[in-house]
């Protein structure tokens, strides 16, 4: 008797959880395949040696590996750009015979026909309230202020805090005026507990379409937090979520939030401020706002892999004229359980499990 | 500013205030309607309120206070705040010079706002001086989108931004050239007495203000007698105001603080513990007389640096039975003079916390024979040589001596009361109570022998965490007893350090998985005692990781083989059995199902190899070592091993050896990264090395076993069992990754908080008291719902564990309708007295168990009107009102009939289905569990006064006192037409919505429980809330 397969798609986060990918388990009825098909999104900041950004790259500029083995772009965009579809890289063969699930791949092409991806940006902004100077809670207040205000193009905004716990003070919207009051709102609180907290935040964005933002604002060293900084990277990178640091405090100052800020969002396709007065931490937040404008994002569902543990992507430029520049994304994901993915938020009922 | 603002988080408030009986009037806001938890609110007379210039809710954020503070909790709140926040080494802190600018800055802003209570601003121009008040400048014009607030002056920027003014809305109006307007009132609140009654008894410069404020913020001994007295309640604080007076009291402030809570006088006589047998004990006692409230209230916080202060107040806490025994003569003055005798000089309130937290234990919990004397484990004689034991406390060395002529336990008794002084967790009175709770859940026959006793005295100190499960399973008798220390013994021999670690995780696991079967009742009662000497039988003789490895299998098996009559079982079939007895209804297989996939889920996010591979893994070497080819699958096994990888550094190997020495601690987990048997399995490989391949499998079998006890005392919403995969591996069992870690077999702690470099926190100790270390570890990943609160560390704990331990299987529809009608009967009868002077007494003199003076008072002046009662109500505990129709169904059998319908249904129940309303059944399956009240983790209903906040392991004696939860999610339940196994999913669920809503000030703070628990309810009434599953397992209601 022929086997009959039916595919489920169980896509975490709408279309683009960076994390998951081909991942085929069989139900006890064997005539069953389960597949979770999930979309690798990335987000890459090409620049010159000076650090000026670069654009106008096409899809055809890019070369995608993932633990070594060549990836086909799916989808294609520029800062704020439309989304374009691949055609020089074989747009259409999004599901090739080495893909298990090109049925469901071809319904998904469907769904995407016409209509961006990458809806905008998401970007939570999560604020450092413990043991401030009252100098720096209000003018690290007005700099976020008019960073809220000047971010074009984002869909939604999130205006966390914490100490010891978080406070998801604004909610993610659309509505600046909400976001901006969620910042006049904070309170000065006690311990920091930065990768706990860093960690739900994270999470929040996990079901969310578009590209996922974290920009944190640290007012210095984490001292209460029980959560390892290596396991939020690691969960920041495989949800595809970019995390840009500021912190207050000298990168000398303090080597292990350093290294930490550093290497997390580096790891992340983010990058690390050492922002010691406030007109530095208003220079910290141009640069990312800048940094979001010219990003490409680039997306592939990912070929065969049997590698269930750390999977490494490499994103290349291709040509000799372009390999004077730098390529900046994140270097990896790791296939989670759906566990791992639930959110420390509660779910509203009749909210469902889909985008928020 | 210099120092940083280290805002208190708002965590603590009064509980006897909350009953203050003072009224308010909110001048220029609207009076919220009454919430449940919240004080009744009305228009008090105009001479006792206070004024507090701007908004309440400003006030509140600056003060502290919880938003959800009633009125009058005001004052009691702040000045409780003032005096432990407001000052270091004798300087104010930060906390306070913010307070006082602000009141400042409030004072100018009322003066911009004027009579109206209305600050308005019309154009730019008029926003100017606004704006200069508030820190702040405008950029850009009015009138442009772009025009926007920016601080100008970060001090009153940082006060405008903390009290919570609303910068926005001003912002917005001057971009949009709109007019701004702002309600500003000055705000009345509720004073206790007059104000004058206050401001008069301050010399410092602040008195010349005239403003309470103004005195309570910079007068710190006044501020602590003004918490002090709200405590107590309104009666009492009259009489002692009319009698004492104030200023009487000021020199004794801090003990009346600490200690005078309860003191009660009524109809202007002081109601001693012990009532009126008790009253010439005390007159003797005191030096004066009750019927004096001045001058015994006055000589009671006196007398001996306060120490009488200590013992009345812990006698009159405990109930009516214990205060009978206690206060009866001689034994009350006996007993505190034993009790006084060391260092009276002393004082009970140099530090932060109460002391003698051990003494209300003592009283609490002491049992009696049936000739009337304190129960004795053991005898006397084994006490004698208890009190002999090397000890570094002269009091205990006293004792000893005094005891050689000792023939009665009335001695013994003076002796322990006594040592509640001194401050320790291993001493005789710690060992007493232990093994007073061992003896007292077992029949007579049964009663711990002399030998048990004293052993398990000698080995206190060593493994107390562990005789909790004594007191959980009083079938276990002196053999298992034994045996346990003995194999305890043995494995603390281990001389090597690693493999001794190794076996205390595997041994401790199995003990671990024991007790979980034996509670679920999956081990038959006949079968316990065989079933734990088999199960810790086979680690009595460990030298090598290969025996190790076959000593916790074996284990393993035997508890199988108790558990289910087959030793041989898969992880899953363990998992299953683990997740819950099987179930016959179909919403009972699907919950058990939903456990069980909650179990996996943490095994998997944890990457632990499972027990088949590794049983299948070690036999296919058994039988290579025995000359058999290997077989193919066997290197795919191997593979498994390999499947777990460290999650990608952030630091090097010399960063983590540099930042985070002391708690570097994947070195257990960087062994297994290592194993690699591929290559002795495809060998050729000796017999020894094949063995010594397959002792490698010994700390991946500790490890699963250990991570089978985490995953299932999971609390609800935890993060790092999910997401940190070495958080199991890491824990550590030989204490090698802190320096001269001791207490190994006592209840882990989390080590390694806020260490970026250190691998993330892990936990050191033992597997005693896992529930609770692992809800402390998971806590603060609850985001609180209210700004500015913070999760409650002194009670969330307990809340999680008493949610997650208690499981609901064999829970029947009838028990579940039990409860909840048992809950409505309480608030029948309450309903009842109104009116009905009789009922009245019988109800009131049943909640004096459980109700402090000032509650009780509230409750009984509630009793003179239906409106009262009916706003009373939604203010009572679900374990004050379970607990009034229990007893008095107990008490008064004859008038059941004769209640309302509650009632009515309860006694048809009770006709018909008589097991199904025992109590001891109700409170064996709703009640929480009381590993520091009662060293047992057996969930009860123990109905007692709620517990003031103790320093040190006794901090916990308030959160276990708190047993309202269960029974309301039961009541919850019941009415929603759930059945009694969802609530596996609703207890832990719920509690944890419950957690994020507790917005409270004070540690003793039990009506924000309530009011938490209480809007949790609500919310999942109206539907408002879904509760988190594993996907795939959702089961549909």
């Amino acid at each position: 008797m022929a086997k009959k397969y039916f595919l489920f798609l169980w896509v975490f986060s709408g279309l683009l959880l960076g994390g998951g990918a081909w991942l085929a388990a069989q139900d006890d009825d064997s005539s069953r395949i389960r597949v979770n098909v999930v979309l690798v999104q990335l987000n890459v900041a090409v620049t010159d040696r000076k650090g000026n950004y670069v654009s106008g790259l096409r899809p055809e500029d890019f070369s995608i590996s993932e633990d070594k083995i060549s990836q086909t772009i799916s989808t294609f965009e520029e800062g704020n750009e439309p989304t374009i579809r691949p055609t020089t890289h074989g747009a259409g063969q999004i599901a090739d015979a080495g893909q298990e699930a090109g049925a469901a791949l071809k319904t998904q092409d469907a769904r995407l026909a016409g209509t961006s991806i990458f809806a905008g940006s998401n970007v939570f902004i999560l604020f450092d309230t413990s043991n401030y100077m009252y100098r720096g809670f209000v003018f690290a207040q007005d700099a976020i202020a008019d960073f809220i205000r000047s971010l074009e193009g984002v869909s939604k905004l999130a205006f966390y805090s914490y100490s010891r716990d978080l406070s998801r003070a604004a909610p993610l919207t659309g509505d600046r005026s909400q976001v901006l009051r969620g910042v006049r709102s904070t309170v000065a609180g006690d311990d920091a507990a930065l990768y706990n907290c860093l960690l739900l935040t994270v999470k929040d964005t996990v079901q969310l379409k578009g590209r996922k933002v974290i920009v944190v604002f640290s007012n210095g060293p984490d001292n209460a937090s029980t959560v390892p900084p290596e396991d939020v990277a690691e969960l920041a990178q495989s949800t595809g979520t970019i995390i840009y640091m500021i912190s207050t405090q000298q990168a000398q100052s303090e080597p292990v939030s350093t290294a930490v800020f550093e290497r997390m969002s580096k790891a992340t396709g983010g990058k690390a401020y050492f922002a010691k007065s406030w007109k530095d931490e208003t220079q910290a937040f141009a640069s990312i706002r800048d940094d979001l404008a010219h990003l490409y994002s680039l997306s592939y569902y990912p070929q065969m892999n049997p590698n269930r543990g750390w999977r490494a992507i490499t994103v290349k430029l291709v040509g000799k004229n372009l390999q004077k520049y730098r390529v900046r994304t994140r270097d990896g994901y790791r296939l989670l359980q759906p566990a791992q993915l639930s959110s420390g938020s509660f779910v509203e009922a009749g909210a469902g499990s889909s985008q928020k | 500013m210099r120092a940083p603002i280290r805002r208190f988080a708002i965590l603590f408030a009064g509980i006897a205030c909350l009953y203050a009986f003072y009224p308010v009037y909110a001048s220029g806001q609207q009076a919220a309607a009454p919430r449940p938890g919240t004080a009744r609110i009305s228009a008090p007379p105009p001479g006792n309120t206070v004024i507090i210039p701007g908004p309440l809710r400003s006030f509140l954020r600056m003060a502290g206070i919880s938003q959800k503070a009633s009125p009058e909790d005001v004052l009691p709140l702040l000045a409780r705040n003032v005096y432990i926040q407001g000052y270091e080494a004798g300087r104010e802190t930060e906390f306070l010079l913010l307070l006082d600018r602000y009141v400042h800055q409030a004072r100018e802003l009322q003066a911009l706002a004027g009579p109206a209570g209305e600050i308005h601003v019309a154009t730019c121009e008029e926003a100017i001086p606004l704006i200069q008040v508030l820190g702040y400048r405008l950029r850009q014009n009015c009138g442009q989108k772009n025009a926007v607030l920016v601080t100008a002056n970060p001090e009153r920027a940082f006060l405008t931004i903390d009290s919570g003014f609303p910068l926005m809305g001003l912002e917005e109006a001057l971009q949009k050239g709109t007019p701004f307007s702002y309600s500003f009132p000055t705000t009345r609140i509720p004073v206790i007495f007059s104000e004058n009654d206050w401001t008069t008894l301050s010399w410092g410069r602040r008195r010349a203000t005239g403003s309470l404020i103004d005195v309570l913020v910079h007068d710190p001994s006044v501020a602590r007698l003004y918490w002090a007295i709200s405590k107590v309640d309104v009666e009492t604080r009259q009489a002692l105001q009319q009698s004492a007076g104030l200023r009487k009291l000021l020199p004794y402030t801090a003990v009346f603080d600490f200690y005078g809570s309860q003191i009660c006088v009524r109809s202007g006589r002081v109601m001693v513990p012990g009532g009126a047998n008790a009253e010439h004990a005390w007159r003797d006692l005191v030096g004066a007389s009750p019927d004096s409230p001045e001058d015994f209230v006055v000589h009671l916080l006196a007398k001996d640096n306060g120490w009488l202060a200590v013992y009345y107040d812990a006698l009159s806490r405990v109930n009516q039975a214990q205060q009978a025994h206690l206060t009866s003569t001689p034994r009350m003055r006996h007993l505190y003079d034993a009790f006084r005798t060391p260092e009276a000089d002393i004082n009970p309130t140099r530090s932060v916390f109460r002391k003698a937290p051990d003494l209300l234990v003592l009283f609490t919990r002491i049992s009696w024979d049936p000739d009337g004397n304190m129960h004795v484990p053991g005898s006397l004689e084994v006490w004698k040589e208890i009190l002999n034991q090397k000890t570094d406390s002269k009091i205990v060395r006293d004792w000893a001596k005094r005891a050689h002529g000792w023939n009665q336990s009335e001695q013994l008794l003076e002796a322990m009361v006594s040592m509640a002084r001194i401050e320790a967790d291993s001493g005789p009175l710690q060992i007493y109570l232990m093994l007073s709770e061992l003896d007292a859940g077992r029949p007579p026959e049964k009663r711990l022998s002399e030998g048990t006793v004293r052993l398990l005295a000698s080995r206190f100190a060593q493994f107390s965490n562990w005789y909790l499960a004594f007191a959980e399973f009083p079938d276990l008798n002196d053999t298992s007893i034994t045996r346990f220390v003995n194999v305890a013994d043995a494995i603390d021999g281990i001389s090597n350090a690693p493999l001794r670690g190794n076996t205390l995780g595997a041994f401790q696991a199995n003990i671990g998985l024991w007790q979980i079967f034996a509670r679920q009742g999956e081990i038959p009662v006949s079968a316990l005692n065989t079933s734990w000497q088999k199960t810790i039988e086979p680690f009595a003789k460990i030298s090598s990781s290969g025996q190790l490895f076959d000593a916790a299998r074996g284990s393993l098996g035997e508890l199988m083989l108790a558990s289910t009559g087959k030793a041989d079982r898969t992880e899953d079939e363990i998992v299953d059995l683990l997740a819950g007895p099987p179930q016959k209804s179909a919403e009972g297989q699907h919950m058990r199902q939903e456990m069980a996939a909650r179990i996996r889920a943490v095994l998997d996010d944890q990457r632990l190899v499972s027990l088949d591979t590794l049983f299948a893994l070690s036999d296919g070497l058994n039988e290579m070592v025995h000359g058999k080819p290997a077989s193919p699958r066997l290197v795919s096994l191997a593979g498994e091993l390999r499947e777990f990888e460290l999650p990608r550094p952030i630091f090097t190997s010399t960063e983590k050896v540099n930042w985070a020495p002391p708690v570097y601690s994947s070195r257990h987990a960087e062994l297994q990264i290592k194993t690699d048997l591929t290559k002795v399995i495809k060998g050729p490989s000796s017999p020894a090395q094949l063995e010594a391949a397959r002792s490698q499998l010994a700390p991946f079998l500790r490890d699963t076993l250990v991570g089978l006890n985490y995953a299932y005392y999971e609390p609800p919403g935890a993060q790092i069992l999910h997401i940190n995969p070495l958080f199991v591996r890491s824990h550590d069992f030989s204490g090698m990754t802190i320096m001269g870690a001791e207490r190994l077999w006592r209840a882990p702690e989390l080590v390694g908080i806020g260490t970026p470099a250190g691998g993330g926190a892990y936990l050191l100790g033992s597997l005693a008291d896992l529930p609770y270390a692992l809800a402390e570890t998971e806590e603060d990943f609850i985001a609180p719902e209210n700004i500015q609160a913070l999760i409650w560390k002194e009670s969330v704990p307990d809340l999680l564990v008493s949610s997650t331990l208690p499981r609901w299987w064999g829970v029947s529809p009838n028990e579940l309708h039990a409860v909840a009608l048992y809950q409505r009967s309480g608030e029948e009868l309450l309903t009842d007295s109104v009116g009905d002077t009789q009922l009245r007494a019988k109800v009131m003199n049943i909640l004096s168990d459980r109700m402090t003076p000032g509650r009780l008072e509230r409750t009984e002046q509630a009793t003179r009107s239906p409106a009262d009662m009916a706003e009373m109500l939604p203010r009572m505990m679900p374990a004050d009102t379970f607990y009034l129709a229990a007893e008095y169904r107990r008490k008064f059998p004859a008038e059941e009939a004769s209640l309302g319908p509650a009632n009515k249904e309860l006694d048809d129940l009770c006709h018909q289905n008589p097991k199904d309303v025992d109590l001891d059944r109700l409170s064996k399956d709703f009640g929480v569990p009381h590993p520091t009240l009662t060293r047992n983790y057996s969930p009860e209903l123990l109905n007692v006064k709620p517990f003031p906040a103790f320093g040190g392991y006794s901090s916990r004696l308030f959160g276990e006192s708190w047993e309202s939860s269960n029974l309301y999610w039961a009541r919850l339940a019941d009415e929603m037409g759930y059945a009694p196994v969802m609530l596996n999913r609703l207890a832990p669920e719920l509690t944890r919505r419950m957690t994020a809503k507790i917005f409270a000030t004070d540690l003793e703070d039990w009506q924000a429980l309530l009011r938490a628990m209480q809007e949790t309810g609500d919310e999942f009434r109206q539907g408002k809330i879904a509760l988190a599953v594993i996907p795939g397992t959702d089961l549909q209601h």
